[in-house]
């Protein structure tokens, strides 16, 4: 015990949002009407609204012009205007030069050569004073100040909508895990209330009226800009857009924790098992949109479903039979099924909206399953295998061709120099065929690691999206990695300069971070184990745009 | 890749290979034509070369450096050995040179490159018969794998001895199999002969015992042939990853051994030799 230290073990509130609101800011915004009608007597003991207001919230004054959020950042916030009035950047949102945006930081040339002596050689190496307190915990890209570049040519050329006091916005982004939908800019001097992630979950836990207006305005946000997104309905103008908005179910099929169940799920659950959002030979009553999440596309052979696609976020099913059936006049049934993998929203816009205002200046559309169909069967299992394993939520994912790979662990090593004297990955996984997918973060499509994180101390990086843990605002809980479906999340315990392994003075146990793959974004080899593998078995791919290992041969 | 698109990516490599081999050629029959001396031009040049090759060491040790792809580096490494065995014989002008000194260092250097050559081929073979195994595993992990097989497999036969009240397959088991389970067996059966041998090996044990045995019996040994039959991969990803792992340990030391060389042959011709 010689060599290991005592520390005080991280809490919840250890790191406020910002500099913390005193008793008197606090008071005045519970007297606000966005606030007065909440009852602070049924938020639970250890979780105070008071203390929710003060630790998990900040007030952020802005100047005109000034950026609150911009279109396509992953926001871990949601914002109450309490003086002044923002301006909402309508579809099609303003180009990258006026949003100012900017690339990720490496190392320079100094800074990556000097890694050769001042790399540690102690693995994880951490000091023992408690590091600063960080500017935010997630990404409100609200350091940096940023300006929206030219505000007459963008209130020229863009449509804008202006949002008065007491309006509340950014939840959809901050409890669903997405990128920001729209800009929002100051468009007086403003005086914002900014929540962060965690402290909007405990409200809405706690208070039924919030709840109900977070959820209705996530489903009308959602609702909007989705269909705004879609190209079948980018060209219609607003009045038509807000008649189909209107008409629109918003509908959720599977669970929204679906990564507690999944290895449960992947030992229990055969595609016959998913919550089915269309049946094939059904006859349907609108056209399905996924709005987030996952869902496979299936049809019937033999005695058995066969996996087709799946369709990601903004993808739709059951186009083509209804537009066959509104040309014809005869009622088409679906030629494939549709189901829920894991957790999916769906958007349903009624056929009746559809034969009205968006088929009579459509073009046939194609089938875009027939090539799924027609694919030899031989072909079906790396479909099957990346649905089965819900590899299509990552991006980012390490791919290792195993008849390449001679097993030399360059590529583990490669990364432990990079980081901390520790790999983020390890060299093991789900094997299909001759590739291998390893235990290193695919920074998914849809993060559940996000989810349940008290500090945000885990979030997407504002610059290129990718999940990253902010290492000063871990408290070591391991909520991240328990929340992993595929364990690419690892705890390790600390050490000091003696490598002695840091303890709570309190309890002492190991104190606790949690670490991944960070795609070594500050390097300027780009990621280390990529450069090292001497063999070019090793890559990072998307699953998404993959249909198929042909492309990754050579 | 199509052929044509492998030769493209290779065209940059096969004009530098040429160059660096054409050039000290070249240079080498002008000086032989002005009186002058290509060994020098050739020995320099081989020197070189040799300094490349180690580099890629060099190269897998700096990760954090932006020095390239490792793979391009590996390219580089397995042309320019290939490269380094021409320029040797232009050097020495025949494929054994003579006196002590020099054929120490032909020696080390026609050793180095032909571990090299094994090595390279090694690369190239077992990950794909690895791959075939479906089975994946670290080296690291072996001896713990190795520990559960056995584990099971003892338990296994313990219960046997239970339940059916005849120890006939323990005993078996005790004289022939637990061998088998011990440790990692058949070590060059399986680097180099297919595994073969140590399959049938399993295969008759197995077979031997079969009719001795009653129904319960019988079933477990199938259970008992699916434990040495996961044990037998096992046993090859350890043939395969240990030989692919140590022919380095071949390969360095005779680096360092030539490299030695090398400079006490620098020192001596430009001590002596004029």
């Amino acid at each position: 015990m010689t060599n290991e230290s005592s520390t005080h073990r991280p809490q919840r509130w250890d790191t406020p949002f910002g500099p913390g609101l005193s008793d008197a800011e606090i008071d005045q915004v519970i007297a606000r009407p966005e606030f007065a009608s909440i009852r602070a007597e049924r938020f639970p003991a250890h979780m105070p609204l008071r203390e929710i207001l003060r630790n998990d919230t900040r007030i952020v004054r802005l100047d005109p012009g000034e950026l609150i959020v911009r279109e396509g950042d992953y926001g871990n916030s949601a914002f109450v205007i309490l003086a002044g009035k923002a301006r909402v950047v309508l579809a099609p949102g303003l180009p990258s030069e006026l949003l100012g945006r900017h690339k990720t930081s490496q190392k320079g040339w100094w800074q990556t050569i000097s890694q050769l002596w001042q790399n540690r050689r102690i693995p994880e190496l951490r000091s023992n004073r408690r590091g600063p307190v960080p500017k935010a915990s997630g990404d409100t890209g609200f350091e940096p100040r940023l300006f929206v570049q030219d505000i007459p040519v963008a209130l020229d050329k863009h449509r804008t909508a202006v949002l008065e006091e007491g309006a509340i916005f950014g939840e959809l982004a901050a409890l669903g895990r997405v990128p920001r939908t729209t800009s929002m800019f100051a468009a007086t001097l403003i005086e914002l209330l900014e929540i962060r992630w965690q402290g909007l979950r405990e409200i809405r836990r706690h208070d039924e009226g919030w709840r109900k207006r977070i959820d209705e305005r996530y489903r009308a946000n959602a609702l909007q800009s989705h269909l705004l997104a879609s190209p079948l309905f980018a060209k219609l103008d607003e009045a038509t857009l807000a008649i189909i908005a209107a008409g629109t179910l918003f509908e959720t099929y599977g669970s929204f924790d679906w990564h507690v169940t999944y290895k449960q799920l992947q030992r229990q659950q055969t595609p016959a098992d998913e919550p089915v959002i269309a049946r094939q030979g059904d006859h349907t009553d609108g056209l399905l949109l996924v709005r987030a999440g996952f869902a496979r596309v299936v049809s019937t052979l033999g005695s058995a479903e066969r996996t087709l696609t799946y369709l990601g976020v903004g993808e739709h099913h059951g186009l083509e039979e209804l537009h066959e059936a509104w040309k014809s006049g005869a009622p088409r049934p679906l030629g494939t099924s549709l189901k829920a993998v894991g957790y999916v929203d769906v958007l349903r816009v009624p056929t009746a909206l559809l034969e009205k205002h968006v088929f009579p200046a459509m073009a046939m559309p194609e089938n875009r399953f027939a090539a799924q169909t027609a694919r030899p069967l031989a072909e079906d299992g790396f479909m099957e295998w990346i649905v089965a394993e819900r590899l299509m939520n990552g991006p980012r994912a390490m791919l290792i061709d195993l008849d390449r790979c001679t097993r030399c662990d360059d590529c583990v090593r490669a990364c432990a120099a990079t980081h901390d004297g520790n790999p983020r990955f390890t060299r093991q996984g789900k094997v299909f065929d001759h590739w291998q997918v390893t235990h290193a973060c695919m920074h998914c499509v849809d993060p559940v690691c996000l989810i349940g994180c008290p500090t945000g101390a885990i979030h997407r990086s504002p610059q290129d999206g990718t999940v990253v843990i902010n290492d000063s605002t871990c408290v070591g809980c391991s909520t991240c990695a328990n929340s992993c479906p595929y364990d690419n999340i690892v705890m390790v315990a600390i050490r000091d300069g003696s490598a002695g392994v840091h303890r709570d003075s309190a309890d002492g146990q190991p104190i606790l971070k949690a670490t991944k793959c960070d795609l070594c974004a500050e390097q300027a080899t780009g990621p280390a184990c990529v450069q090292a593998c001497p063999h070019d078995a090793l890559q990072r791919i998307d699953f998404r745009q993959l249909k198929g290992f042909q492309g990754l041969e050579s | 890749m199509s052929p044509f698109g492998k030769a493209i990516h290779l065209l940059p490599l096969i004009v530098g290979a040429l160059t660096l081999l054409g050039v000290p050629w070249l240079w080498s029959a002008q000086a032989r034509r002005t009186l002058g001396d290509p060994a020098v031009i050739t020995g320099w040049w081989l020197f070189g070369v040799f300094v490349l090759l180690g580099a890629f060491n060099a190269r897998k040790k700096l990760s954090v450096l932006p020095l390239g792809r490792a793979s391009a580096w590996l390219r580089l490494h397995v042309a320019g050995g290939f490269l380094a065995i021409a320029l040797f014989w232009l050097h020495t002008r025949s494929l054994w040179p003579t006196g002590a000194h020099r054929q120490a260092l032909a020696a080390a250097f026609y050793l180095l490159s032909a571990s090299g050559i094994v090595g390279w081929l090694l690369q190239r073979t077992y990950p794909r018969q690895l791959a075939d195994t479906g089975l994946e595993i670290i080296y690291e992990h072996i001896p713990a794998e190795i520990a559960r097989l056995r584990n099971a497999a003892d338990q296994l036969v313990l219960d046997t001895t239970r339940d059916a009240g005849n120890d006939t397959l323990a005993r078996h088991y005790m004289e022939t199999l637990h061998w088998f389970f011990r440790r990692p067996r058949f070590f060059i059966n399986h680097a180099f002969f297919g595994s073969k041998h140590a399959r049938a090996w399993v295969r008759q044990q197995c077979g031997v015992v079969r009719p001795y045995l009653g129904a319960v019996e019988r079933e477990r040994l199938e259970s008992l042939a699916a434990l040495a039959e996961e044990k037998l991969q096992i046993d090859f990803h350890h043939a395969a990853q240990s030989i692919m792992k140590r022919w380095l340990l071949v390969h360095l030391p005779l680096a360092a051994v030539t490299t030695i060389l090398v400079v006490w042959h620098v020192l001596l011709v430009h001590a002596y030799g004029r």
